[in-house]
């Protein structure tokens, strides 16, 4: 996919009777990798089948990739590919057998679909074991064959529906370095994922929802303005406090520290000022809140 | 010491062409066949169909080895041997064991194990993939009730004394009668098997169900009709199996009194029956399926 938006959604409401899953989303999510965070039952695989056409928003409009999924579904779905939270692998079939079925349930001719299964096989590390049958395989193993299904007929957009769900560390960082790796060749990702760590790992741009709510929508790195500086002074701790405050800062002393923000990158120099006024000499001043978790746990963002 | 390089294949764009929607629909029905005949997977899954399609294979060649013994085919049909409409009979438990292992084994393992979601992500509709998997349903099944029947049709017609090709030219009437029996029994065995293993999360179980209501039903439903009540005679109906049995008999012109029969009703009704309950079978099957998908 090159430039441009991949998904734009427009007063987005989806409502399971009267539990409402989505509240009046407006949001566009770039080409790229995008995280799509939140707790769960925060909205994140409704969303997912709702870019696939397999569920009917309440109210609003979707676009994926150009193509609405509720008049065109099918148009949709064969340019895009799904990994899904849930277990969904033929237990009694060998990994290359049903990776190939899945490509060709997207529309690849049967003989390319072997030779792609094969290579899609070996791109997430399955090469040696792609003639088992997945009964045999372990968690990480069909985490890497549901991902192989995902990307196997070249889709323009992968959905991926909590990839390192059930891993342990280990396999974690395998599938998210799978998931970084893809992104380098040029297939725009929509991970979903209450782990905000893997967010932050692997994503440029970021989605957060909060049961149906959009919290924020964004790039990753502007994620970073809404955190806090942490300043430890040589003297004049009180001075410095209110100096920094009169400059519209909000700065709270903590023992020998003062901890200023959230913001950007005026806090910064609003505490070089204030420390230049009051003579205070600086140790140290770092960003100390700029996680995606803390962000979320402040829940104050807006889109 | 050789330079050994080892190459990143990477990733491969497609750009060839895509079969779309139909694709999809093949790859299912194509599936749909492996699976049943346990194509691709363990030994252990190949066992009972194959056992079961040899055993029909058999009875046509035993029915064709009869024939051949009493030297005339006149004469063997005057002595009671079976012919065509016989060894639809004959094999018919054998069939019947076939379509409660198949029509589960097409239905439940993709609802259960999941699998569903991969498949309506794709360019695929409910009603694209319960139509491919109906057609897998209705090859095997009508393969294996029409190809040893084809066997015997060649058999017989290569022990006939006039000769091959005067028996085949004699015979058309058969090109048309053992299909059209084949689908009465496909399209009603079909509308029970089929609702049973949308419903029912095990596989064993779904081919118990299935076996019951015929073989239970029919007993059952037999003994209600011949109850002295007003309105009796209707049970007699619900005994489904004997209905593509009164069909295949009016085809052969071979006459048993079945319980539909025995309670006054014409042969039609049974077609009747059989496009009623492939009907309701089929609405309730999109329906369950629209819900999953």
């Amino acid at each position: 996919m090159g430039q441009g938006n991949v998904v734009e959604i427009s007063g987005l409401t989806h409502d399971y009777g009267e539990v409402v899953a989505l509240k009046n989303l407006d949001l566009e999510i770039p080409s790229g990798i995008t995280g799509l965070v939140g707790a769960n039952g925060a909205g994140k695989t409704t969303m997912l089948r709702l870019l696939l056409g397999l569920l009917h928003p309440t109210a609003g409009t979707i676009s994926v990739l150009g193509a609405d999924p509720q008049t065109t579904p099918l148009e949709v779905r064969a340019k895009v590919g799904y990994m899904p939270e849930v277990d969904c692998l033929p237990k009694d079939q060998t990994a290359a057998d049903f990776v190939a079925y899945t490509a060709q349930l997207a529309g690849i001719p049967s003989r390319e679909a072997k030779r792609r299964s094969s290579e899609t096989l070996f791109l997430v590390g399955l090469e040696e074991e792609r003639f088992r049958y997945l009964g045999d395989f372990s968690t990480g193993m069909q985490q890497r064959v549901k991902l192989a299904q995902a990307i196997v007929h070249d889709p323009d957009l992968v959905l991926l529906d909590e990839p390192a769900s059930g891993l342990d560390p280990e396999g974690r960082v395998q599938m998210l370095n799978l998931i970084r790796r893809l992104g380098e060749f040029d297939i725009d990702i929509i991970v979903s994922s209450h782990v905000l760590t893997d967010i932050e790992q692997t994503c440029s741009w970021v989605v957060m929802l909060d049961a149906g709510d959009l919290l924020r929508n964004g790039p990753l790195q502007g994620f970073d303005e809404l955190g806090t500086v942490v300043v430890e002074p040589v003297t004049n701790i009180d001075q410095l406090v209110q100096a920094i405050e009169r400059r519209g800062q909000e700065a709270v002393r903590d023992n020998r520290q003062i901890v200023v923000g959230p913001g950007g990158h005026e806090i910064e120099e609003a505490v070089v000022a204030a420390a230049a006024e009051t003579q205070s000499g600086l140790i140290r001043m770092v960003r100390g809140s700029s996680s995606l978790e803390d962000l979320f746990l402040q829940k104050d963002g807006t889109s | 010491m050789t330079d050994q390089v080892i190459y990143d294949r990477g990733y491969r764009k497609y750009d060839g062409p895509r079969t779309g929607p139909s694709g999809a629909r093949r790859a299912v029905y194509k599936d749909g066949l492996r699976r049943v005949l346990g194509l691709g997977r363990k030994a252990r899954y190949k066992i009972f169909p194959w056992v079961l399609i040899t055993i029909a294979f058999i009875a046509a060649a035993v029915f064709i080895g009869i024939h051949w013994a009493i030297g005339d085919i006149a004469e063997s049909l005057g002595e009671g041997v079976p012919s065509y409409g016989g060894l639809f009979d004959f094999y018919s438990a054998i069939a019947l064991l076939f379509i409660a292992f198949s029509g589960p084994q097409l239905i439940i393992p993709d609802r259960t194990k999941g699998v569903l979601s991969v498949y309506f992500s794709r360019p695929l509709t409910v009603d694209g993939y319960l139509t491919s998997k109906l057609n897998s349903f209705v090859t095997l099944v009508g393969a294996f009730y029409i190809v040893p029947q084809i066997l015997l049709h060649l058999g017989l017609a290569l022990i006939a004394d006039g000769g091959f090709v005067p028996y085949l030219s004699a015979n058309l009437d058969i090109l048309w009668k053992v299909p059209v029996t084949a689908l009465a029994f496909v399209a009603l065995h079909g509308a029970l098997i089929f609702p049973l293993s949308a419903t029912i999360s095990r596989t064993g179980i779904a081919a118990a169900a299935f076996l019951g209501i015929l073989t239970a039903g029919s007993g059952i439903a037999a003994r209600v009709a011949e109850a002295s009540f007003a309105g009796a005679r209707w049970a007699s109906l619900l005994a489904l199996d004997q209905h593509p049995r009164i069909i295949r008999d009016r085809l052969f012109g071979d006459t048993v009194d079945y319980p539909a029969e025995i309670a006054g009703f014409e042969w039609w009704v049974s077609i009747v029956v059989i496009a009623v309950l492939a009907a309701i079978g089929g609405v309730f099957v999109r329906q369950r399926y629209r819900r999953l998908a």
